[in-house]
């Protein structure tokens, strides 16, 4: 898209209505003549009638809106990005993480460090991973760079707490070893496009 | 290896060249673009991938290996090329384990770079894969074959450059190549998957380990993550490392090196030293340069009681003793003491150099010696060197060593009391003499003998070298060819014949020759030198003499002062002197030292009776030297910068010059003030460069223009004898990677401080030994050195507080008695 | 009818007072939940049975708060403005029978705290008076959106009080008397004044709303323009006074409105008269509440405008009208 269309490419024009200011009366006369004849139309109670059509509706037809948040939550949608969850491995339950640094390196905000060291499985071992839920801008880059689908934005989006260091930590974040069976895989921002088989070369192999 | 200059064509380019350079040199020289894997700039092309493929006057060549000759014209790039460059990248991805993830090399790795700059998204080859491990090959080297691509420049380096040749290649075990790709595919490519599908990388010696120096050199030019410090294996990535351009000072060589910090941990955000690399193009590490970096000074703050008691405590001074492990600027504040305050300034090391430098600008009429390391490492072919250990002493004049008896195709003499192994494996033209201590003085004599016009030496010189030679006999044995008749039996005509052959035959004959007695006296093998000496002479242009600290530290320093000056004048040869520490040059050229240390000692990074120590271990707390900012003079007679890598808390010694109303601003802000009638340059130390062009021009610093001397002294006295020492003699050396109490600080070298010995004698010394001196005795453990001839044993003085120099004195070396057990 | 005592005098005012205090802190719960209930929300819930000890958290608040007075303020004036505005707004109370006479032990309670012959006029100017509770303390606090608030209170007030006058000036002259008991007995006889007097009861409709400062007239402290205006620099239970005052005037005007145009409280039909004029006030509050919920707020100088070039006019002319159909 060049700058030109990007500038002009007019966001859902077509869903808005367009206010009429051609009558604004520009004398004195014409504005009380307005206020006579907006006065005679009742177009004052027009506003009345919605507030109380509004609260009927809300007191006999169920149609009350609020949620009472603490007790009653929406759904969250699957792209929402909140607090990070570090999956793991279905099979073998192995943290996904292999250290490689890529969102350490992308974030914008500068909020994630990550330790690692040579493990005595001679693999490189993630020993501490943290964001910083205080830097944090939940951008999502983290999420869409990491190559092991093992950063993903989870729903928790509640982000008070007395210590942020309780987000923030690689074991926190981590999927409980024991509800592996409940991790599911992020289908939003970041994860493989459906079309990733196609856009993929096969190589010759010798075996 | 004069050579002319010429002119070439690269991709329509006109560029300059010398007659006999690589092309791909020129062209990096001129900013043009050939890819090169395997090839490193000093050292010998081993062809091993063949992606700097290019055309010369139509024909393929490789541009790391072909030399440039008048007028060729070069096509660095075609659709051909890039095909067989394409099909060779293609290669080096078959198998290569998908891990850029985790791999240490990611970003900064060859592989993937030239991967991803030939577009290289498809694969056409297939092998299948071998297993191939990991290793820690030594304390400090990590391999892992996975990664390996087998460009053998670890191998080239090692051979090349260090010197140690402790890698080369090894079966790897793979399948052959299936045939039909020999006729399907790009040829250098097939020749090269050929070879990798083979190999390996393992140690030379046949182990698991590589028992070589721990430089970690090799680490430094794998272009893929296979070969890497073993501390750094899975750190950190390179990208998240800040480069910090510096000078290492743990040797005289002061070695340009970046220091790669990041946080120390996600909850300690204090700058922490990662890993120290090179520009492995142009310059060589030591193993004390790479892994000696953790010295720092990490726990000082700025304790004003301990501050007010050292400006007391330099006010009350006689004496300051300090060590060359400080820079320009801080020996000029000391030197503004002495002139300020009349102290003392006490510095064994650079006491000896600086007289050492005196005299022979005294006997030479040269401000300085004439020469410098690099230009002797490029255009030199035949190396002496005496008084150094060259295994020790300093590891770049090593790598001199090496480097021109196997780039040069030269020859080297190695005159040493102590017997080294390792040396003779430079090169097939390596002489080694293992002289007596004290008899230093004969083989300057030998050199002059060697090199000199014998007309143009003083009378009384060639009067004592003549003395030395006289004719002689030996027995030489020929092959000669006789002819014999003899009866034969014809096999299939069973008919006797006589025929006559030709039988070779050795027959012993005596000849005349000229006997050398300086070579007998020194050691060497008499009977046979004038032919050893004829082959090493061959085709030989460029001589250079290399001196180190053993001549410093010699009762008759000041006479091989003068014989140096006198070889420098009547020689053509090079002539470079080893410093003996990290900046004594620059201290040898800034302060006026004084022998003895009187009354109250202040001590610098030294023993005294208050200590100012970068160490933490001292009565006030200094800056460590990858903590501070400064000049450093190096012995090629440069001024170079280096850079604080680390945060310091404490006080500097600028600060105490300030208390003393000597102070100025900044540190640096002594750098214009360096004494200019000493050679230095009054440049702003913001100014001062520090860093490598392409074509490998050095852009450190400036180089020091020491002005002449007035030739005063040049009396050459006869050599008596007094000085030689017999019996047990030990030796002051450090072992290899440890130079000063910072080396030893640092966590990944670990050579003790005990006896260094070779096999043999250590087995007669058994574990721990008393070594009893004129002064005084030390009990030490044994340590073997493979490495080690002969009887002499080592005893290093890295540790300060051992007070080494005291008990050895004005001498490298003591005769002492060695007790078994303690 | 019997003898009015001061014991029964002493026992309307505590009730009054103690009535319209407690109604004017239920009247900020209503007024949210109402509010709530137009935008389908909850509003208060979680405080008591649907939120209903609200008003108690609230009040604990206001009074635990910290009673701040800015530095450079006129402290004194700072400190009685709140009170002037709560004291006139009962004050206007005690000449408005709210409901109709009883006995309680014996004692005669009368419907009015005070008879006097002037009721409304009282009532009117007490209202006026309290113009200095906002004016007061916008020009004392020392805070430009308080001096804003301040002048708009002036300026607002004194417009307003005129639409009032002159609109009440047709009932007045129809009834002929100024005692609200005898607007409220002139009910018992005539249709209720809406019916005879529209104009007017619309003219007092706007200005009521101008006059105790409620959308869509709130200029005084509309928040997206001076911050609170007048109340700026308050906090705690002074704040909280401003806020009794304007609800007490709330039930003042709802109960003029329902007295002087709605027939008061006399008996209608089968209910009796203090239920019709509970009915009638509820009504009205609800109507401001309303109103708040569906209507935006005008600019001052179209505010300004109506006043005195619409509304005043047919006032006068209304006046007038009635004058003459009276005469005739
Ligand atoms: S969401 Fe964005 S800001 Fe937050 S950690 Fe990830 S990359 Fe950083
Ligand atoms: S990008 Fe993914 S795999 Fe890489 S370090 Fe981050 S979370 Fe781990
Ligand atoms: S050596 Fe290079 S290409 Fe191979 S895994 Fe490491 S970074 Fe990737
Ligand atoms: S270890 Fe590195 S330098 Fe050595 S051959 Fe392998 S890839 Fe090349
Ligand atoms: S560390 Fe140095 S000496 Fe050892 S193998 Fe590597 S290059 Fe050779
Ligand atoms: S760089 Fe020339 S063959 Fe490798």
């Amino acid at each position: 898209m060049s700058l030109e269309q990007f500038k002009n490419r007019n966001v859902g024009v077509q869903h808005y209505r367009m206010l009429d200011l051609s009558h604004t009366p520009q004398t004195g006369w014409g504005q009380f003549k307005q206020v006579v004849r907006r006065t005679l139309s009742l177009e004052l109670f027009v506003g009345l009638k919605v507030t109380l059509r509004e609260m009927t509706k809300a007191l006999f037809f169920g149609k009350m809106h609020t949620t009472k948040y603490p007790f009653e939550k929406l759904p969250v949608g699957p792209r929402y990005r909140a607090i990070h969850e570090m999956k793991r491995l279905l099979e073998s339950g192995h943290y996904r993480c292999i250290g490689c640094g890529l969102c350490e390196k992308i974030c914008p905000a500068d909020a994630i460090r990550i330790e690692t060291a040579y493990g005595e499985d001679q693999r490189k071992q993630v020993q501490e991973y943290t964001i910083n839920f205080g830097r944090c801008i939940f951008c999502g880059y983290c999420a869409e760079v990491c190559p092991e689908l093992a950063i993903v934005h989870g729903g928790r989006y509640e982000t008070a707490s007395e210590q942020r260091a309780s987000f923030s930590l690689f074991d926190d974040m981590l999927t409980p070893i024991d509800r592996l069976k409940e991790q599911k895989e992020f289908p939003g921002y970041g994860s493989v496009s459906p079309d990733a088989d196609k856009r993929i070369h096969k190589t010759p192999l010798a075996y | 290896m004069m050579s002319n200059n010429i002119t070439i064509t690269i991709d329509g380019i006109a560029c300059e060249a010398q007659e006999g350079e690589y092309i791909l040199n020129v062209a990096r020289a001129n900013g043009i673009y050939i890819p090169a894997i395997c090839y490193l700039t000093r050292c010998s092309p081993t062809l091993a991938c063949r992606i700097c493929l290019v055309e010369a006057d139509g024909r393929r060549v490789y541009s790391c290996n072909a030399r440039v000759k008048d007028g060729m014209n070069i096509v660095t790039q075609n659709e051909a090329i890039l095909e067989e460059r394409r099909a060779i990248m293609e290669v080096y991805d078959v198998n290569h384990p998908l891990q850029c993830g985790v791999c240490d090399q990611s970003g900064e790795c060859e592989l993937q770079n030239y991967t991803l700059e030939l577009g290289i998204d498809s694969q056409h080859y297939a092998i299948p894969d071998t297993k191939r491990g990991t290793a820690d090959w030594s304390s400090v080297l990590h391999y892992d074959a996975g990664l390996c691509i087998v460009c053998e420049r670890c191998v080239t380096v090692c051979k090349d450059m260090i010197g140690d040749a402790a890698l080369k290649t090894g079966p790897r075990g793979g399948d052959p190549l299936d045939k039909s790709y020999k006729a399907t595919m790009p040829k250098d490519a097939y020749s090269m998957w050929n070879k990798l599908q083979k190999s390996v990388i393992v140690p030379s010696n046949g182990t698991e380990y590589t028992n070589c120096s721990d430089c970690g050199e090799c680490t430094a030019v794998c272009p893929v993550g296979a070969l890497t410090e073993r501390d750094f294996v899975y750190q950190s990535n390179a990208w998240e490392l800040r480069q910090i351009p510096a000078t290492c000072a743990h040797c005289s060589s002061g070695c340009h090196i970046y220091y790669e910090t990041k946080h120390t941990a996600i909850g300690n955000s204090k700058e922490k030293i990662y890993r120290v690399k090179n520009e492995w193009n142009y310059q060589s590490l030591c193993g004390a340069g790479r892994f000696g970096y953790d010295y720092e000074n990490s726990s000082a703050v700025k304790d004003k009681t301990a501050f007010d008691r050292a400006v007391a405590a330099l006010q009350k001074a006689d004496t300051i003793r300090f060590s060359s492990m400080i820079t320009n600027e801080e020996a000029l504040m000391l030197q503004t003491l002495k002139e300020t305050q009349g102290v003392r300034l006490v510095n064994p090391d650079a006491r000896a150099f600086q007289s050492f430098l005196r005299a022979y600008a005294e006997a030479s009429g040269q401000g300085i010696y004439p020469d410098d390391f690099k230009s002797i490492m490029r255009e030199s072919d035949f190396v002496v060197t005496v008084g150094t250990k060259l295994r020790n002493d300093n590891p770049n004049v090593r790598y001199v060593f090496n480097n021109i008896q196997k780039m040069n195709k030269g020859a080297g003499i190695y005159f040493h009391p102590v017997g080294d192994a390792l040396v003779p494996t430079f090169g097939k033209n390596v002489e080694t003499f293992e002289h007596k201590p004290g008899e230093e003085e004969l083989a300057m004599h030998l050199v002059l003998d060697l090199f000199a016009d014998r007309e143009a030496l003083p009378d009384s010189v060639r009067k004592t070298i003549e003395a030395y030679h006289e004719p002689r006999t030996r027995t030489v044995t020929e092959k000669v060819m006789e002819e014999v008749t003899v009866t034969e039996t014809d096999p299939e005509t069973a008919e006797e014949k006589t025929v006559t052959k030709k039988v070779p035959k050795t027959v012993e004959k005596e000849v005349e020759y000229d006997h050398n007695g300086l070579v007998e006296a020194l050691g060497g093998d008499a009977e046979h030198f004038d032919e050893i000496f004829g082959k090493m002479m061959n085709k030989k242009e460029s001589f250079a003499l290399i001196l180190g600290e053993d001549l410093y530290f010699h009762p008759r320093a000041d006479n091989l002062a003068r014989l140096a000056a006198l070889i420098e004048d009547v020689c053509a040869m090079k002539l470079a002197m080893v410093p003996p520490r990290s900046n004594a040059l620059g201290v040898a050229l800034i302060c006026d030292l004084d022998a003895e240390a009187t009354g109250y000692v202040v001590g610098y990074n030294a023993p005294g009776d208050f200590i100012l120590s970068a160490l933490g271990t001292g009565d006030l707390d200094m800056p460590a030297l990858n903590q501070q900012e400064g000049t450093l003079t190096n012995m090629n007679k440069r001024v170079v910068p280096t850079n604080a890598a680390l945060p310091y808390g404490g006080y500097e010694l600028n600060d105490l010059m300030n208390s003393l109303g000597l102070g100025k601003t900044l540190t640096v802000d002594w750098t214009t003030s360096l004494p200019e009638d000493r050679g230095f340059v009054a440049i702003d130390f913001d100014a001062l460069p520090n860093g490598y062009a392409n074509d490998g021009q050095e852009h450190r610093g400036y180089l020091l223009d020491v002005p002449p001397a007035e030739k005063t002294a040049t009396e050459i006295a006869p050599f008596d004898g007094d000085g030689v020492l017999e019996g047990q003699i030990a030796y002051r050396c450090n072992p290899q990677r440890q130079f000063s109490d910072f080396t030893d600080k640092a966590h990944q070298i670990f050579e003790p401080f005990a006896l260094y010995a070779s096999p043999e004698k250590a087995e007669e010394l058994g574990k721990r030994v008393t070594v009893v001196f004129d002064r005084g005795s030390l009990e030490l453990d044994v340590i073997v050195d493979e490495r080690i001839r002969g009887d002499i044993v080592e005893i290093p003085d890295f540790q300060s507080n051992k007070n080494i120099y005291a008990l050895f004195g004005d001498n490298r070396y003591a005769t002492v008695t060695l007790r078994k057990g303690s | 009818m019997m003898e009015v005592t001061y014991l029964g005098v002493i026992i309307k005012a505590i009730l009054i007072l103690a009535i319209i205090s407690a109604v004017a802190g239920f009247g900020t719960y209503i007024e949210r939940k109402i509010l709530a209930f137009m935008q389908r929300r909850l509003g208060p819930m979680h405080v008591g049975p649907y939120g209903l000890l609200q008003i108690a958290a609230d009040g604990i608040k206001l009074f635990t708060k910290e009673d701040f007075i800015p530095q450079n303020a006129n402290k004194l004036i700072f400190m009685i403005a709140p009170i002037i505005t709560a004291a006139t707004a009962f004050i206007a109370l005690s000449a408005v029978p709210v409901f109709p006479d009883f006995t309680i032990f014996g004692i005669f309670v009368p419907s009015v705290a005070s008879d006097i012959n002037i009721g409304i006029l009282f009532v009117l100017g007490m209202m006026a008076a309290g113009l200095y509770g906002p004016l007061l303390a916008g020009m004392s606090q020392a805070n430009k959106w308080g001096l804003i608030g301040a002048a708009r209170t002036a300026a607002q007030f004194v417009s307003y009080e005129v639409v009032t006058g002159l609109s009440l000036l047709a009932p007045i002259m129809m009834v002929g008397s100024l005692s609200l008991i005898d607007f409220n007995h002139y009910n018992e006889t005539h249709a209720w004044m809406v019916f005879t007097q529209p104009l007017a009861f619309v003219l007092f409709l706007i200005a009521g709303f101008a006059e105790t400062n409620r959308t869509p007239f709130d200029l005084l402290e509309h928040e997206a323009e001076v911050v609170a205006g007048y109340a700026t620099e308050y906090s705690g239970m002074r704040w909280g006074m401003f806020f009794i005052g304007e609800y007490a005037n709330m039930i003042t005007i709802a109960v003029l409105a329902s007295i002087v145009f709605l027939g008061g409280y006399t008996d209608l039909g089968f209910i009796p008269g203090w239920l019709a004029i509970i009915l009638k006030i509820a009504f009205m509050f609800f109507l401001m509440l309303w109103v708040r919920a569906s209507w935006p707020h005008v600019r001052p100088d179209q505010f300004m405008w109506l006043a005195w070039k619409v509304l005043m006019p047919l006032a006068v002319i209304n006046v007038v009208i009635t004058g003459i159909v009276i005469m005739v």
